[in-house]
């Protein structure tokens, strides 16, 4: 199998060479460069174009891409225009609060959604299956944007129980109450998150349990007499767990996406908020440098789902 | 400077493109709302006559919004800085302002230095006052005065606001290629430790007698401190970012980068004595401010030239109750443009074109005659909007022209003006071809911001179809900033013919940078002798008479308004509601001392 990775890995390569030069291509094709529109009645043309050649904004694309990839093999992904600070310090400061933002998301999602799911497939066809159904049609049918909007505005402004901008608050104290504030900050957005993010988690599980309810080996424990209780911890939870965990590799290099509507709504900043800034002004090198960070997960993403696959399930073998 | 999204400008502009943050090295600003023709009066200031509580004042917090679509950039050095959120979350400290101004902006005696320049001599001599101190205690001296125009003219300096009338000192044109080590027409006298600068100039200006001026730079620098940072890596370094030092009456106490700030009073400040314990100021975004405010989180915006919340919040903020609201005209006005020649790379220079579309001034005319621009200010401006009636806002008293007339809808004058200049209709067409017969499209260009800014480009349109103007949106939809920007700033482009932009300005008004014939960012290219006369003249020998200064601004104002080369859209008030628990709040230009002068009557938002 470890064979299997690294040649897995060395395909990769070429993957992220290409999506590299595509990227730095596009994002050097959009109109503009990370110094128009900062234009006032004092500030002087000249001083935006020593900026410019400064930065080395005005040599050929492929100098440009080659400085770049040299830089990158030393670790430096460049200063942020917009910023003025470099790079990997800039994302690696959003990153930090992203990652807290989508683990606890996650984790919440599973808490809501692996006992929503059994308990639906336990009573496959009646009322409470029906109503973990509608409930995740409907949850997933209301864009989530929305609900983020009337979330913050009932339990942030109308009841004030939730901070409502941040990731901490202004005046907490060093040490446990930052971390609290911290916690107290992603509290909302990730119970919102979780909540109407059920879908995908219920219905895999659901279909899988009500599958192998009918197989052959539950039949089998059912006639040996093992307690129903224990067929369904033990027989059938195990097994429909599959799709779940082949999901969780995309889900666990996912953390680091963010969401950029949770993160726009809640002004909290992370790495999707980073990412539509960075467009808007053009801040070549930041956007390069997510869209690498972001193709080169998604990779490994899948890499990940497999490996899991195959330690999960023994059947399945990678070649 | 830069992309700050305000929507400050309602209708045709809510991306500013620009917000000076040289002119707005005053913390504060803007003048009272005398003589402007807004359809509603806000007062600068908000006296409250509560009695101040003193235990509340003293350990309570003073919770103000700084409204802004991404974090802000934390970079604390008004040198360094390029973006209007980074001076608005510092401006507590003072922004290490170093003259006070009066309601003109003109520099006065008693900030942290008093200036005083000397015509014959061509000098700046800038003395810092004894007792003043950075909030770490050390003093303020001569050195962190000639440190800023280090970091300002240095090669390596990533700063965007230097600029070659800094070349104006001597020796900076060498320090700034890198010949020289040192300025060598900054002296000092007494000394790095000193308290005196003196600044030699090739010429003098009598903008200079102005904060926001182009040549003397208004805040210092904390050398001591900073010194042993490369100037290439000041912007990044923790000095700047995690743990900056200021002059004015709060220090930073705690900074969460990206989304807040909080202070305390700085117990070194010269001035007035910070009186609230706890200063906080958060960053919420455009779309959330109104419900904040609403919810009472926030006792007020951060005060600021530019404006942080709008006409449309007006509407929905202006009867809440427990705030006051406090406003007054903008340091900024939105303007239509047209595209009449081009720049000559070569020279330097932009070049008139007696061959463009636009050359012609009665078409000029007619096409701003043709505009509702009032009835557009009254529907979406909300009262806090209102036609421009020159290209010199009303927060600059003493050179704005009240009595200009500006452009008023007056289709009959439209119509005749076309038919009098030989845009006549013929064939039977619907549409006015030009003198010549030709047929005549015209290109509108404007940045896309919220659904006003669409609703109002698309009232345009058909204010000039009804004048039998064939008048397009370029492109068939508003442009996104930076695709707009970049069109315009090229040196010639025949695909926009006119566009609406907006300015936001220095406290300085010289008009050279905007409209003078070496200005690149004279995008319409409107050059004439006498524009370019009248503007030399704003800063000639002759100017530093005021009142001589003074009739060249409103005879140029009168000439701009005839030429129609540049016609201003809209004024506008920047304005804030003020929680009843605050007392003492006055933000007009004249007050230096606005975040001292802050108490609390009560613990809790009223």
């Amino acid at each position: 199998m470890w064979k299997t990775v690294l040649r897995r890995i060395m395909i990769m390569i070429p993957e992220v060479i290409i999506l590299s030069l595509l990227v730095f291509l596009l994002a050097k094709a959009m109109p503009g460069d990370p110094f128009t529109g900062s234009i006032n009645p004092k500030s002087d043309p000249a001083q935006l174009h020593h900026l410019m050649e400064m930065n080395g904004l005005y040599d050929p694309w492929y100098q440009q891409y080659w400085n770049w990839v040299v830089h990158l093999f030393h670790g430096n992904l460049g200063n942020s225009y917009q910023y003025q600070e470099p790079v990997t310090r800039l994302i690696g400061s959003r990153a930090v609060n992203t990652i807290w933002l989508a683990l606890l998301t996650t984790v919440l999602t599973y808490c809501f959604a692996l006992p929503m799911g059994m308990f639906a497939a336990k009573h496959e066809g009646k009322l409470p299956d029906n109503i973990v159904r509608i409930y995740t049609y409907v949850t997933y049918s209301i864009p989530f944007f929305v609900v983020l909007v009337i979330g913050i505005w009932i339990f942030g402004y109308v009841l004030g129980w939730f901070p409502t901008t941040g990731s901490v608050s202004a005046t907490a104290n060093p040490g446990l109450p930052t971390a609290g504030s911290h916690l107290y900050h992603i509290l909302l957005p990730s119970i919102l998150g979780a909540l109407f993010g059920t879908v995908n988690v219920v219905q895999y599980l659901r279909s899988e349990v009500i599958d192998a309810k009918r197989s052959d080996y539950v039949r089998t424990a059912r006639s040996k007499g093992v307690p129903e209780k224990d067929i369904y911890k033990h027989h059938i939870f195990r097994n429909s767990l599959l799709p779940i965990a082949a999901f969780a590799g995309y889900s666990i290099t996912g953390l680091l996406n963010g969401s950029i509507f949770t993160e726009t709504v809640f002004s909290y900043p992370g790495m999707g908020l980073l990412f539509i800034n960075s467009i808007n002004y053009r801040d070549y090198t930041v956007i390069t440098a997510l869209v690498l960070i972001y193709g080169i997960l998604n990779l490994l993403g899948t890499l990940l789902s497999d490996i899991i696959l195959s330690i999960v399930d023994p059947r399945i073998r990678i070649e | 400077m830069v992309k700050t999204k305000n929507k400050v400008i309602l209708s045709a502009v809510t991306l500013l493109a620009a917000v000076t943050l040289a002119g707005c090295s005053n913390g504060n600003s803007s003048s009272s709302s005398s003589g402007t023709t807004a359809q509603i009066k806000l007062k600068s200031s908000f006296k409250n006559s509560a009695a101040t509580d003193k235990n509340a004042t003293k350990n309570g917090t003073l919770k103000l919004a700084e409204v802004a679509d991404s974090p802000f950039q934390g970079i604390s050095d008004p040198v360094l800085a390029s973006n209007a959120a980074d001076s608005h979350v510092f401006s507590p400290g003072g922004l290490n302002n170093l003259f006070t101004v009066d309601k003109n902006y003109k520099i006065i005696d008693g900030g942290l230095a008093n200036q005083k320049l000397d015509r014959k001599a061509k000098t700046a001599t800038i003395t810092i006052r004894s007792n003043g101190k950075w909030s770490n205690g050390d003093p303020v001296t001569a050195k962190d005065v000639e440190y800023a125009y280090e970091v300002l003219g240095n090669k390596e300096s990533t700063t965007s606001q230097y600029s070659s009338d800094f070349e104006n000192i001597e020796g900076m044109a060498a320090y700034h290629k890198g010949t020289a080590s040192t300025i060598s027409g900054i002296e000092m006298p007494d000394g790095e430790k000193g308290k005196k600068v003196v600044i030699h100039f090739k010429h003098m200006s009598p903008s200079m007698k102005f904060s926001g001026n182009s040549f003397i730079w208004g805040s210092a620098e904390p050398y001591e401190y900073i010194k042993n940072v490369p100037i290439a890596k000041l912007a990044s370094s923790e000095q700047i970012r995690k743990n900056p030092i200021f002059t004015g009456p709060y220090k930073l106490d705690k900074i969460v980068t990206g989304e807040s700030t909080s202070w305390v009073p700085n117990k070194f400040y010269y001035g007035k004595k910070a009186q609230i314990g706890h200063i906080t100021i958060n960053v919420v975004s455009s779309n959330n401010i109104v419900k904040a405010i609403q919810s009472k989180k926030y006792d007020s915006v951060v005060p600021s030239a530019s404006g942080e919340v709008g006409g449309t919040s007006y509407k929905k903020l202006k009867n809440l109750k427990g705030y006051t609201k406090v406003g007054q005209p903008a340091l900024s006005y939105s303007y239509f443009a047209f595209n009449l020649g081009h720049f000559d790379t070569k020279t330097g220079k932009n070049v008139a074109d007696s061959n463009k579309k636009m050359a012609n001034k009665s078409l000029r005319q007619a096409m701003m005659y043709a505009l509702n621009v009032d009835d557009v200010a009254k529907k979406f401006g909300n009262g806090v909007a209102w036609r421009g009636n020159t290209l010199i806002p009303p927060v600059f008293t003493k050179y704005y022209d009240k009595s200009a007339k500006g452009y008023s809808l007056n289709l009959k004058k439209a119509n005749k003006l076309l038919d009098d200049a030989g845009y006549k209709k013929r064939n039977g067409s619907k549409w006015r071809s030009d003198p010549k017969g030709k047929k005549l499209t015209i290109y509108f260009g404007g940045m896309s911001g919220n659904s006003i800014t669409e609703a109002t480009y698309q009232d345009y349109l058909q204010q000039w179809h009804k004048v039998g103007l064939n008048v397009k949106l370029y492109g068939g939809k508003p442009m996104e900033m930076n695709s707009f920007y970049d069109l315009l700033q090229k040196p010639s482009q025949n695909k926009i013919d006119l566009w609406t932009a907006a300015w936001s300005l220095s406290s300085e008004p010289s008009q050279s940078q905007l409209y003078g014939e070496t200005a690149p960012f004279n995008m319409g290219h409107f050059v004439t002798k006498k524009n370019t006369e009248l503007i030399n003249k704003m800063n000639d020998s002759s100017a530093w008479n005021d009142k001589t200064r003074t009739k060249t601004f409103k005879q140029w104002q009168e000439y701009m308004n005839d030429q129609a080369g540049v016609v201003p859209e809209e004024f506008n008030y920047v304005w804030q509601p003020v929680n009843n628990r605050v007392k003492g709040f006055d933000f007009s230009p004249a007050n230096n001392e606005l975040f001292s002068d802050l108490t609390l009557t009560s613990s809790k938002l009223k």
